[in-house]
């Protein structure tokens, strides 16, 4: 899957929350996608979702339109929000075989239990969403895209809420996600954990992107743009 | 079949959720019970006055319930953000609708089969043998309510204040589905069928049929915008 993204725009109102943004991902690029509070990160990442209409400009998966409800190229795209789009009245185990139904994926229960072993879920697999902490949530939320699967997996600020272990077990996905040739774009404040995996960096600063390039070792170019629009960022070294 | 089975997937997760949560069901059991009793004791009437007020009142009660259930509707959806989940989902939207209406359906028809023979105890109306057929009107009137409903609730969805805004949108374009079932029940208390009602069954008809199409193909630029 490749997805390009022409002149994209959002406002909202008056506020202009993107504009004039153009990317070009090929598969199996990992995004680091940076930047301050209400630079348009989560924006971008709902707009590449289809969740939001943009006001100007067009996003393409492999040459086809987001536009519209089009389930085919629905099924290639996954959000992972650490602790949301999960129902807290069904159990562990019923929101994995809810979410595979509705993607029309045949698992069997072993697979969704081989899932909830991955994510160390697997003796909590009959309670309830609503008891588990948010960390367990996003565990959940990472045995879920694992099951589903997407040929582009988009990320908001997902190490918020994750202990150690359960940075690893993220770290170790979208690595063998990427590996799969599927493209990841994660929003991060956490620029040195999203720059160890990325193969590229996108800053975005008041809606616009003003960095776009590959990894390097060193980089000085993203020292440069991090000094100037990270300004507050964590301590970070090439 | 795909969308059938999507509409039945979705629809048994909702009644799943309600079986654990019993929030809509008994909120509506326990205010149409109590509407009851407020009719009850505010009006005396005597049998030839209820026969008159019978399908006026029902439906007022029908209407307040229905509409506490419609404010529930997507409730399990706005949790999480579960919404999100659903529309970034393969899914066809016109399933969602067919499913939300099918739920609020189903939880309008058991609060109905409560309060229809409760209506006939409390008032001591002795027209038993009335009760299938006005069952049945009631149905159709039902059927249209909650198509419109399920559409006005995912409209009014992203509204602040959307328990407040549902009643003022919904009521005036339910206006010809009330009209419609309260004159097929009253002649049917009346003549006991429904008489020169057929018109005004026609029209109830044509507009469940014509607002769950209506649902079906508009539901995914209801619920996207």
């Amino acid at each position: 899957m490749r997805l390009t993204v022409n002149k994209l725009a959002k406002a909202y109102g008056y506020l202009w929350a993107l504009r004039d943004l153009n990317l070009d991902l090929p598969p199996g690029e990992f995004v680091a996608l940076l930047g301050p509070n209400g630079a348009g990160k989560t924006t971008l990442l709902r707009l590449l979702a289809g969740l939001i209409p943009p006001t100007g400009g067009a996003i393409q998966y492999d040459g086809i339109e987001l536009a519209g409800n089009n389930p085919r190229l629905r099924k290639q795209i996954g959000f992972l929000a650490p602790a949301d789009h999960l129902y807290e009245s069904l159990t562990v185990k019923e929101n994995l075989r809810f979410f595979t139904s509705l993607y029309r994926l045949n698992n069997t229960p072993g697979a969704i239990g081989t899932a909830l072993e991955a994510v160390s879920l697997a003796p909590r697999a009959d309670e309830f969403v609503s008891n588990l902490s948010s960390g367990m949530k996003c565990r959940l939320s990472i045995a879920k895209w694992q099951l589903l699967q997407p040929g582009l997996l988009l990320l908001d600020e997902p190490y918020g809420v994750l202990d150690g272990g359960g940075v690893d077990l993220l770290e170790n996905f979208l690595q063998a996600h990427r590996a799969q040739g599927h493209i990841v774009v994660m929003a991060s404040h956490h620029v040195s954990r999203a720059l160890k995996l990325c193969s590229r960096a996108v800053i975005l600063h008041q809606g616009r992107l003003c960095f776009d390039e590959a990894k390097q070792h060193p980089w000085p170019s993203f020292a440069r743009a991090f000094s100037e629009f990270l300004p507050h960022g964590e301590s970070w070294s090439s | 079949m795909e969308f059938l089975s999507q509409t039945y997937l979705l629809l048994h997760k909702d009644v799943r959720l309600e079986l654990r949560r019993r929030e809509s069901l008994l909120t509506m059991f326990f205010f149409g019970t109590l509407l009851l009793f407020v009719f009850h004791f505010s009006f005396d009437l005597v049998p030839e006055k209820i026969a008159e007020m019978a399908p006026g009142l029902l439906w007022l009660a029908f209407l307040f319930t229905g509409t506490l259930g419609l404010a529930q509707l997507f409730q399990a959806e706005r949790e999480n953000h579960c919404l999100d989940a659903l529309l970034l989902a393969p899914l066809d939207r016109g399933a969602l609708f067919l499913a939300k209406t099918c739920f609020n359906l189903l939880l309008m028809v058991l609060v109905e089969l409560v309060i229809m023979p409760l209506f006939w105890v409390l008032f001591d109306w002795r027209a038993w043998n009335l009760l299938p057929q006005l069952f049945l009107v009631t149905l159709l009137g039902t059927v249209g309510f909650c198509v419109l409903g399920t559409i006005m609730s995912a409209i009014t969805l992203r509204a602040r204040a959307r328990e407040l805004l549902l009643p003022l949108v919904l009521f005036p374009l339910m206006v010809p589905v009330i009209l419609a079932t309260i004159r097929c029940m009253e002649n049917i208390v009346r003549a006991g069928e429904l008489g020169d009602a057929w018109p005004w069954l026609r029209l109830l008809l044509g507009f469940d049929v014509i607002f769950t199409t209506l649902g079906i193909l508009i539901f995914d630029w209801v619920i996207e915008s």
